[in-house]
């Protein structure tokens, strides 16, 4: 019994439990909610009449809001003052991140439904960044009340340390703005002085205009050649001083040096003046540069993914009583009460009780591992089932959490020797560029010293001009901006450059290939007195009270009402009454021991658990009533999108932490060839590094914590969506949504845009062949060079154009006459 | 052509406003989110005028 495509949830557009009690009316409507949470979110937002929320939200909505978190101890002193800046009129600022906000409307609700709070004095959401600036008075509202209402609405508030918040890109972006403001209205200008200096040079301009002009053009030039290239000087500086020769260098060469043979050629009266070129240089450049800055912020990657990964706050233990503490108050030797569902905050063991924990993030193994005393619990894992108090051993630095920090760190900062291959590439032919122009320099030096500057400059400009910088970043951003139409984020710049070579892509199992979310997948009566569906709704009833991962495979069916008296009993299953009779869920010892009858129970239609499947029974005393298979299912465009990359020559191989049978029947169904099974964060670092020895371009695709670290050692890092903040961090190309089919086009589209970085390239390379000796000996005037200069780049950036072709131009659609919800997912 | 000594000289100085405005405009963070008021115009609902709606940078 597979549960059919359900409709989607109006709120949060996940789907619908096909006998949801829970519905909404909205304009008249009545629309189908996916539970009491999304209810209660829709009623909010209506009864503030926000509804308009809905009708100019873009795509799926917010996260489905989890009631009852407790915000309380953002109202203890110690936080505020960590999360917040206590300006000198009594008010409180603080920035937050806010999880599930994706577009304009969702800002624009959490805005509105703010400044519906008393005290609330300012508040502004940014959807770009999903960050959040606010401002409230501590006397009339609190800041507990405030998460809690953006809880309520559907998205996860995370406010950030005053400290760390720091430039959060905005300060970036407004600088890299002006720099470039600065240089297209200078461009602007000065080519308009240029053309007619250069009419002028043909058909004669009276000296004193002449004058004038170029005058005019170095005041212009002035501040684009010391303010807007101030960028190029820097990074110039900082590759001179690490011994290396980056690409900056040669620019900041020929802007600085062009701009001063201009200003001494106004000053003296004579010779060229090369201010067109400067503006023109600094522009283009400062155009490529902006847009890539665009796309690193517009990620939204957050440093601080690994504090997220600890709570917000802990019960502390103290002497008879308890208190809500922070984590950072937390020393080795506190003792620590945590409760089901919350995150454990520091490395220790358990004192007393006994819990499942959740460690899939850390380990990457999917299966809840139980936990009694005197057991370790890491710093970061879920707890699942039980209540336990534990003791704290290590806290902040000297936790696993942060070890797996510090692994990634290393792999990131050794990332394999393509990078440095194109580096020291690129190295080389600037070197060369370097030598060439200073031995025409001295060649001119010996015959005639006077045209010894200008036409090293040529040289300089000739070699390093529009067409041969702009080449690669002109195809990049039309790459990067079609790939981001089709569902595929690109963050770094070389990313889709290393994409188009990989021939091997590893794919972590859980949550990349499969949902990382246990299904229903049969449920079968073992008794004549059972009727499925009445099994499915106790089971549901009893798994509400669970915050096992297996419970969410039943959050889509509509629990029996009436269920009291429920009890957990950890690592084995829920025992609960209903209308008189107790029942028990769980494990089948669990339930064979309750009805004393174990070998009676066992009946003939029982299916043995496969080896993919987790099998639960329910029962009562008298016996078993049904047994439920559960199992991880694939994403639905896996196989498709596996098949069309081998075809592609991208071969897929899979490197899971999970235990071998599950991979390898994984494995089969998606026929993969290569699997690898139980491996570590580091033996999945090793895997990539082998495939890399052998000279394989490696991409890898992970969402967990877990991956980071091979993320950052693959040659491409791709994270998925729905994985952590962290993966996301490490990846230079993120795959926003559920769907695997958008890496097909991502490969397709690196491999087109490297074809025509080649075409441009080699345009840009005959272009300078034949303009380089002509600029050596001399030949070259001054409007000849820029006419050529613009045409060779006017090619280069139409032949990248082309990249944006044949998809479908597509604005985000946020009109009037736009689907209300629901728009886009497959 | 004498013309030009005031023209090219009011033409920087139209230059220097443009791009005096264009900084003001960035200072005052009018370019920090794109996307948004496209569609705030659209969602500001003129019906029900709130207390506490003193508004923030953006309102």
């Amino acid at each position: 019994m597979v549960v059919s495509t359900p409709p989607a949830c109006f709120h949060c557009g996940g789907p619908v439990p096909r006998d949801s009690p829970c519905a909404v009316r909205v304009a008249g409507v009545s629309r189908p909610v996916c539970c009491s949470g999304c209810e209660a979110a829709v009623h909010l937002v209506l009864a503030q009449g926000l509804e308009r929320y809905y009708e100019f939200r873009s795509g799926s909505g917010a996260l489905p809001p989890r009631p009852g978190r407790d915000w309380s101890s953002f109202d203890r002193e110690a936080s505020l003052r960590r999360f917040t800046h206590l300006r000198t009129d009594g008010e409180r600022e603080l920035s937050l991140q806010v999880d599930g906000l994706h577009c304009a409307a969702c800002g624009w609700l959490i805005e509105n439904s703010l400044r519906r709070l008393s005290g609330i004095s300012a508040v502004h959401v940014s959807a770009g960044t999903g960050r959040a600036e606010l401002r409230y008075q501590p006397g009339r509202v609190a800041l507990s009340r405030v998460l809690e209402r953006i809880d309520a609405l559907g998205f996860q508030p995370h406010p950030l340390s005053f400290s760390s918040s720091g430039p959060d890109g905005a300060a970036e972006r407004r600088d890299a703005l002006k720099r470039l403001a600065v240089a297209g209205f200078g461009m602007m200008e000065v080519m308009t002085y240029s053309v007619a200096l250069y009419a002028g040079a043909m058909q004669g301009i009276a000296p004193d205009i002449e004058q004038l002009l170029r005058f005019v053009s170095l005041v212009v030039a002035t501040p684009v050649a010391l303010y807007s290239a101030r960028p190029f000087y820097d990074g110039a500086w900082r590759a001179l001083r690490a011994r290396t020769l980056g690409m900056d260098v040669p620019v900041a060469l020929s802007i600085g040096s062009a701009y001063l043979w201009s200003v001494v050629a106004v000053l003296r009266g004579s010779g060229a003046v090369y201010f067109d070129s400067v503006v023109m240089f600094t522009f283009f450049l400062g155009l490529g540069r902006f847009a890539e800055m665009t796309l690193r912020h517009r990620a939204g990657l957050q440093q601080d993914a690994f504090a997220r990964m600890l709570p917000d706050s802990v019960l502390r233990i103290v002497g008879e009583g308890a208190e809500r503490v922070l984590p950072e108050e937390l020393v080795a030797g506190d003792r620590v009460r945590v409760l089901a569902g919350e995150r454990i905050a520091a490395d220790g063991e358990v004192l007393t009780g006994a819990t499942e924990v959740d460690e899939s993030l850390l380990t990457g193994e999917s299966a809840p591992q139980v936990r009694g005393p005197h057991d370790a619990l890491i710093a970061g894992s879920l707890n699942l089932s039980g209540v336990v108090e534990m003791r704290v051993l290590r806290v902040g630095q000297d936790s696993t959490l942060a070890a797996i920090s510090r692994l990634l760190e290393h792999a990131r900062a050794s990332r394999p020797r393509f990078v440095a291959l194109s580096d020291r590439a690129a190295s080389w032919f600037i070197g060369a560029v370097l030598v060439f122009a200073a031995a025409v320099g001295l060649h001119w030096l010996h015959t005639d010293p006077a045209r010894a500057f200008p036409c090293v400059l040529a040289v300089l400009v000739v070699t390093c001009p529009c067409a041969l910088s702009l080449a690669a970043p002109a195809a990049l951003a039309s790459a990067t901006t079609r790939l981001a139409r089709a569902g595929l984020l690109v963050t770094g710049g070389r990313a889709l450059e290393r994409l188009a070579r990989a021939d091997r892509i590893v794919f972590d199992k859980t949550g990349t290939l499969t949902r990382g979310r246990p299904r229903l997948q049969s449920v079968r009566a073992l008794s004549a007195r059972a009727d499925p569906e009445r099994c499915r709704a106790i089971a549901a009833a009893l798994e509400r009270h669970s915050e096992h991962p297996l419970a969410r495979a039943f959050a889509l069916i509509a629990p029996a009402p009436g269920l009291r008296q429920v009890q957990l009993a950890v690592g084995r299953g829920l025992a609960g009454e209903l209308d008189g009779v107790r029942y028990r869920l769980g494990r089948s010892d669990f339930v064979h021991e309750f009805c004393h009858d174990a070998a009676a129970s066992r009946l003939p239609g029982m299916e043995r658990g496969r080896s993919d499947c987790v099998e639960i029974l329910l029962g009562d005393e008298q016996g078993p009533l049904a047994q439920f298979l559960l199992s991880d299912s694939l994403r639905e465009d896996a196989p498709d999108t596996l098949a069309a990359l081998g075809m592609l020559g991208v071969t897929p191989v899979i490197a899971s932490g999970d235990v071998p049978g599950i991979v390898t029947l994984v494995a089969r169904r998606l026929g993969v060839r290569e699997a690898h099974a139980a491996l570590r964060p580091a033996d999945k670092v090793a895997l990539v590094r082998t495939l890399q020895a052998a000279g394989h371009g490696v991409a890898m695709v992970g969402d967990g914590i877990n991956d980071a670290p091979v993320l950052a050692a693959a040659d491409v890092s791709i994270a998925i969506g729905s994985g952590t903040e962290l993966a996301k961090v490490s990846a230079e190309l993120i795959l926003p949504g559920e769907a695997l089919a958008p890496l097909i086009d991502g490969v397709e589209t690196a491999r087109r845009m490297r074809r025509i970085i080649r075409q441009n390239l080699a345009w840009a390379i005959l272009y300078n062949a034949t303009a380089v000796p002509i600029a050596a000996a001399g030949w070259l005037s001054p409007w000849m060079a820029a006419a050529g200069m613009s045409l060779s780049s006017l090619l280069v950036v139409i032949n990248a154009m082309r990249l944006l072709g044949d998809g479908a131009t597509r604005t985000p659609s946020l009109g009037l006459g736009a689907a209300p919800v629901q728009a886009a997912r497959a | 052509m004498k013309i030009l000594f005031l023209l090219i000289p009011l033409g920087l100085s139209l230059f220097s406003f443009a791009l005096w405005a264009f900084f003001w405009a960035v200072r005052r963070g009018q370019f920090d989110d794109l996307e948004a008021p496209a569609v705030q115009i659209l969602l500001d609902d003129d019906r029900r005028p709130t207390r506490d709606e003193r508004g923030g940078p953006d309102a």
